[in-house]
């Protein structure tokens, strides 16, 4: 199973995936791109404790995390 | 004598309504709600640290993040504004930043949201972040 990670108001907002599912992996595709387009910056993690920035969906990644548009306080 | 319904019944009263008010499983929820949110972030930003950021946590509620562009040194502390100082090499501060996800996530998504973006997008993230530098502390 794959994770997508939405950062909220909840704490996180999660969605699971089964990679080997085409219309799961075409559901959570779309949900990336729609994330994106809203602003999102979306992190995959690489390690423990490491991440790197995606641009494009990565059907492979364990855990996406999608964090809102970041902004000066 | 005579006056002490006058103030003892309206402050009866007021003490109902509260004690009504307080029961109401809107209120109760609501704040509960938010502490549930709230731990929910800390555990999410708890699951992405390095084993030595974690300690870091544990110990002080706050951790160090090495800058991907500059190899600058952060250390973020509990908070949501003005909470990522930036350390010399002796540990002093030199700056404060200050940037966070827009809307209204968790104090654990915030602090998270800044470690992989100093980790990962440094220049971007300063460029948009507002700051203080050494004089101002």
């Amino acid at each position: 199973m794959r994770t997508q990670i939405v950062m909220d108001s909840t704490g996180d907002t999660r969605h699971h995936f089964d990679p080997s599912d085409p219309t799961a992996v075409a559901e959570a595709e779309r949900r990336f791109l729609e994330l994106k387009q809203a602003g999102f910056i979306a992190a995959k993690r690489t390690g423990k404790g490491t991440s790197e920035l995606i641009r494009g969906f990565d059907p492979n990644a364990q855990e996406t995390l999608f964090i809102p548009r970041l902004i000066g306080g | 004598m005579m006056y002490l319904p006058f103030f003892a019944v309206p402050l009866i009263l007021l003490a109902v309504v509260l004690a009504a008010l307080l029961a109401e499983p809107r209120f109760r929820g609501g704040s509960q709600a938010r502490r549930q949110a709230e731990e929910k972030g800390f555990a999410l930003l708890r699951a992405w640290l390095t084993p030595e950021q974690a300690r870091q946590w544990d110990a002080r509620n706050e951790f160090e993040v090495i800058g991907c562009d500059t190899g600058a040194r952060y250390r973020i502390r509990r908070g949501t504004a003005m909470n990522v100082h930036q350390l010399d090499c002796t540990g002093r501060d030199v700056a404060r930043w200050c940037f966070m996800p827009e809307g209204g996530v968790v104090t654990g998504d915030v602090l998270l949201a800044q470690k992989i973006a100093l980790e990962t997008m440094e220049k971007e993230v300063l460029a948009l972040a507002n700051t203080q530098t050494s004089p101002a502390f």
